[in-house]
């Protein structure tokens, strides 16, 4: 085989833009957390079954474990670090914290940009959507009640 | 668990992509969307020497729609699919296979193209390197013998995309291109029905498009899917249906295919006995769903021993074939 070569890739993550060098065989959330030192997006199952790996891709919820960091380059991507804003938190985050729809935390980024997402396409979901939307997350301490109760408020604050 | 290395290919253009897969012949893999690659070379079920990228190569996204077919491009996203009003008026069992495939994260990257091109998998194939290793190789890893069916000298591995069902059942082609040639197959004809090998897409093509023909007249369809929790599934059995109506009010056309059962997914060509030739009240739904049962023989290799899920294929088709008279009665016959 050649020798491998690091390539050069362009990042644009929560409206900052980083020239990387990289090589392909590593996936956006290795970069994200190991060379942009965001470590909002967590690691668990490594196979993109769990969730807590979520970032927004273009304002839409995607596993960053399941993609090649060189495969998003000129894509917008937020993690939960680009969230809160002026010193304040973003309401849903405000929401997960007053509901204690958190509890050890590694799923939590990932089921509030979720939630986000869904938010900024629909702004008064159903439970049944708000369900749907968070199938793709898996919790393994509180069970989704709290979450879901946390997202319904985060709506009607937002009206 | 880090991803083997391998050089990076990101050609502009469908060319050059086919000079590429030509030129490295056999050591090339592709990324589309990646949900499904990335994990199989986390895994080291796959370690080629090139991966491929298809994000800069235009025309590889989109629909359009033609006199008498609508064109889905390779690239086109399981959301986009699922959410196009088109697909979900004229499409109905194919906007339900993409809309049911993982969860919507998954959907929101994974193409089309990726779905039907996935590997067949089985629990004694689809583990880490270290699982497998702890065991003597089945045949799928190049081992002599099955490790699902003890000593037997067939691979038992299970396809479980969720569109090909849909798109087989609409009576879809694919477009096979290659350098200086192109080739249009029914979806069908995608399956060799060897769980070793269980495409038969050449190491030198690229799927670019799908065809789904415009059925005319009136006509319904309906995709069913057994799975354990309703996300981040494979199925463990599927069942789609496509029925049309003739001008007299006759089913004319019945396609009842299953899913995840076996290496390919299976036309259920004795459904159509107690469909065809009927009027939609006249169907003998559970002897066509009967025929499904008889004709499938899943084995223990996924999540629900295989005597389930044979009964299951039962149950499943029988409401796929509910589903699609629903939506003829809803179509307006």
């Amino acid at each position: 085989m050649e020798k491998m070569e690091k390539n050069k890739v362009t990042l644009r993550v929560n409206g900052e833009t980083y020239d990387l060098l990289t090589y392909p065989h590593r996936t956006l959330l290795e970069v994200l957390r190991e060379d942009l030192e965001l470590t909002g997006a967590k690691e668990s199952c490594g196979e993109g079954a769990c969730g807590s790996c979520t970032i927004l891709l273009d304002g839409l919820p995607v596993r960053s474990c399941l993609l090649l960091a060189l495969e998003v380059e000129g894509r917008d991507i937020t993690t939960i670090e680009g969230l809160a804003a002026g010193g304040r938190l973003h309401p849903v985050q405000e929401a997960f914290v007053e509901h204690h729809a958190i509890q050890c935390g590694i799923c939590t980024p990932g089921m509030i940009l979720t939630a986000k997402a869904l938010l900024d396409a629909t702004p008064e979901p159903t439970e049944e959507e708000i369900r749907r939307a968070l199938s793709g997350n898996i919790c393994r301490c509180t069970g989704y009640a709290k979450i879901v109760e946390a997202i319904k408020a985060a709506s009607a604050r937002e009206k | 668990m880090r991803l083997p290395p391998f050089q990076y290919l990101a050609p502009r253009t469908t060319e050059e992509a086919l000079e590429m897969m030509s030129r490295h012949k056999g050591k090339v893999r592709i990324v589309a969307g990646g949900t499904d690659i990335v994990n199989r070379l986390r895994q080291r079920l796959l370690t080629p020497p090139y991966v491929m990228s298809l994000k800069g190569v235009a025309g590889l996204t989109g629909m359009k729609r033609k006199k008498n077919e609508l064109v889905i491009a390779a690239g086109t996203t399981l959301r986009h699919i699922e959410e196009a009003p088109e697909v979900r008026r004229s499409f109905a069992g194919i906007a339900q296979s993409a809309g049911l495939v993982a969860a919507p994260p998954i959907q929101n990257v994974a193409t089309i193209g990726g779905n039907l091109l996935q590997d067949t998998r089985c629990l004694f194939y689809d583990q880490s390197e270290l699982v497998r290793h702890a065991a003597a190789p089945c045949l799928k890893q190049g081992g002599k013998v099955c490790a699902a069916v003890k000593g037997n000298r067939r691979c038992f591995s299970v396809y479980q995309g969720d569109l090909a069902p849909s798109l087989i059942a609409f009576d879809a082609s694919v477009v096979l291109k290659k350098a200086g040639g192109s080739r249009t197959v029914p979806v069908l004809g995608l399956f060799s029905r060897n769980g070793r090998h269980p495409l038969t897409i050449g190491d030198d093509e690229i799927l670019t498009d799908i065809i789904v023909p415009i059925p005319k007249g009136a006509y319904g369809s309906s995709y069913q899917k057994l799975r354990l929790r309703s996300g981040l599934e494979y199925p463990l059995v599927s069942s789609s249906v496509f029925l049309s109506l003739s001008r007299q009010g006759v089913i004319d056309q019945a396609r009842v295919v299953v899913g995840a059962v076996g290496p390919a997914p299976t036309v259920i060509e004795g459904a159509s006995l107690f469909l065809v030739g009927r009027r939609t009240a006249e169907v003998d739904v559970e002897k066509a769903a009967e025929s499904a049962f008889s004709a499938s023989r899943p084995i223990d290799n996924l999540a629900l021993p295989g005597s389930y899920r044979r009964k299951m294929v039962k149950v499943f088709t029988k409401r796929a074939i509910e589903g699609a008279l629903l939506s003829l009665q809803k179509a307006g016959a």
